[in-house]
């Protein structure tokens, strides 16, 4: 949970150092509920083993005009 | 005679019959629309103009004896997502766009006017279709879409008005879009039924994008034939959108000669608020009658974890203008206007994992689907929330939605039907997640679920 704890809190000063001049107090408190719900989700998706030859399902095609 | 609740089937034979025009026809769902319509925040911009051009030209056409098929003469509307040209707005439902008017029609759209269908009207929806992260219904410029059960409760969203309007009677069919609950949910909490689509089976050209690999089009109506008539008319490959597939559909109105054969994943319902755990145990007995039921188990994956990157990420991609420049700060939801600023943060190697993830999910929820005609389960948790409260949502992490988060990551097509009620009388519904490219077999098990109850029958107050 630590590590968790402390990518909040890495994300938190990414988004406050890009984004904070426009967000007030308020605003930050959702931005860091947001981001404690992601810490969940990655730290669930990253202790999933994938086997190596699973590709992204993202299929790319190359393109050619006239095919 | 009145046009509402008649379902596609019995106001074609209605038109040809001479019982009613298609002008008069489109009238009374514009006048409807305008005054119930509007008590449920379901409508952004009346058609009119166009949809009398179309009806009086399907008058003609059927007059003439030129019958374009089922749709013929049938009023529609479309979720405001859809381009529209003749200076129609497409809102997004978005206050900064309120405005915006594009000059094109979707492919959907093209379709649907090919088919002889007539436009009646742009239907509400939440901003940026929910990809802004709401939490509670007041989310659209246009109000917080209303149910047609209850003053109070919410019509779900992102497709609002797509529900609220065909629940209500305003018109026979409408057309929503599903990134994640986007069609099954407003179906849900209205009483219609809804179908979300294989992913690639109908283009998504002239929608807005809000995550291309998970946004799917596809209609509610009062039936699972209606809804499998407006697929026939959609459905099919588009130059103009490389993700819709070159695999031809028909709608197949014939039933299967056999029993269905359904899974249930264990405990799948053990979350939902009672009234829907009833509903959905008392389903089971009903499905029972019409084939077997099955308990499966699924593989312990983060699947909602996995299709919520997903959706995040490209959503962050999609509106990274809007959110760069602060555009967001227009929104209706205060929510809107923050929670993307923090979905910056999802790494690309993230992302790529919960894509590569999807494809072994993909892979193996395919084997299981390839032993059944349906997974079942419920549609949603629960029944619309009510209006001005905070609701729990799988796609903030707030509810579980198994069956949503793998349906919607494998693009899986999935129906909706209503299934019960609530003691305060609001509908709950009751899915058929199926295989791939197979939504013909879940609407002939929807079909056979609405030969045997009358849920999808019943009227709600407003009408």
């Amino acid at each position: 949970m630590a590590a968790v704890a402390d990518e909040v809190e890495l994300l938190f000063a990414l988004v406050r150092h890009r984004y904070g001049a426009r967000l007030d107090e308020a605003q930050l408190k959702i931005v860091r509920e947001t981001l404690e719900g992601l810490a969940r989700d990655l730290a669930a998706l990253r202790a999933v083993e994938i086997p190596s030859g699973a590709e992204p399902a993202q299929p790319f095609v190359a393109f050619r005009a006239d095919s | 005679m009145s046009a509402a609740f008649r379902t596609i089937r019995e106001l074609g034979a209605d038109l040809r019959a001479g019982r009613v025009s298609p002008v008069a026809l489109a009238e009374r769902c514009l006048d409807r629309l305008e005054t119930v319509g509007g008590k449920l925040n379901a409508v952004v911009t009346l058609t009119r103009e166009r949809a009398l051009e179309q009806a009086r030209r399907a008058e003609r056409e059927l007059a003439a004896g030129r019958d374009r098929g089922p749709l013929h003469g049938i009023p529609y509307g479309a979720k405001d997502l859809l381009a529209t040209s003749d200076g129609i707005p497409t809102t997004w439902g978005a206050a900064p766009f309120r405005d915006r008017c594009l000059d094109y029609d979707a492919t959907v759209v093209r379709r649907l006017e090919e088919a002889g269908a007539v436009l009646v009207a742009k239907l509400a929806m939440v901003e940026f279709a929910g990809g802004m992260g709401y939490r509670q219904p007041n989310a659209s410029f246009t109000g917080p879409g209303i149910s047609p059960w209850a003053s109070d409760a919410w019509s779900g969203g992102s497709s609002s008005g797509s529900g609220s309007a065909v629940g209500a009677g305003l018109v026979p069919f409408a057309i929503g879009s599903e990134t994640w609950g986007s069609i099954l949910g407003p179906a849900t909490y209205c009483g219609v039924t809804g179908l979300r689509p294989t992913y690639g089976r109908v283009s998504r050209h002239g929608a807005m994008p809000l995550c291309w690999t998970l946004d799917k089009l596809g209609p509610l109506a009062l039936t699972a034939e209606d809804c499998g008539l407006v697929l026939d008319a959609i459905a099919g490959a588009d130059p103009a959108d490389p993700t819709a597939a070159p695999r031809p559909y028909r709608y197949d109105a014939r039933d299967p000669g056999r029993g269905f054969r359904f899974a249930l994943v264990g405990g799948t319902a053990d979350a939902a608020e009672p009234a829907v755990g009833e509903a959905f145990t008392r389903a089971l007995g009903i499905l029972r009658e019409i084939g077997s039921v099955e308990e499966i188990a699924l593989p312990a994956l983060p699947y909602e974890a996995m299709t919520r990157i997903i959706l995040w990420s490209e959503a962050a991609s999609a509106f990274e203008g809007e959110i760069e420049s602060g555009a967001i700060a227009g929104l209706t939801a205060p929510e809107d206007r923050v929670t993307p600023y923090a979905r910056d943060a999802i790494l690309s190697k993230d992302y790529l994992r919960a894509l590569r993830l999807r494809g072994v999910v993909a892979r193996d929820i395919d084997g299981v689907l390839s032993r059944f005609d349906a997974i079942v389960g419920p549609s949603r948790g629960n029944a619309g929330p009510r209006l001005g409260a905070e609701f729990r949502s799988p796609i903030r992490g707030g509810a579980p939605d198994v069956l949503g988060a793998i349906g919607n990551a494998a693009g899986l097509p999935a129906v909706g039907v209503p299934c019960g009620f609530t003691a305060e009388g609001l509908p709950v519904g009751l899915q058929f997640l199926g295989r791939a490219w197979d939504e013909n077999v879940v609407l002939a098990a929807a079909r056979a679920w609405q030969a045997r109850t009358d849920f999808h029958r019943r009227r709600p107050p407003v009408a």
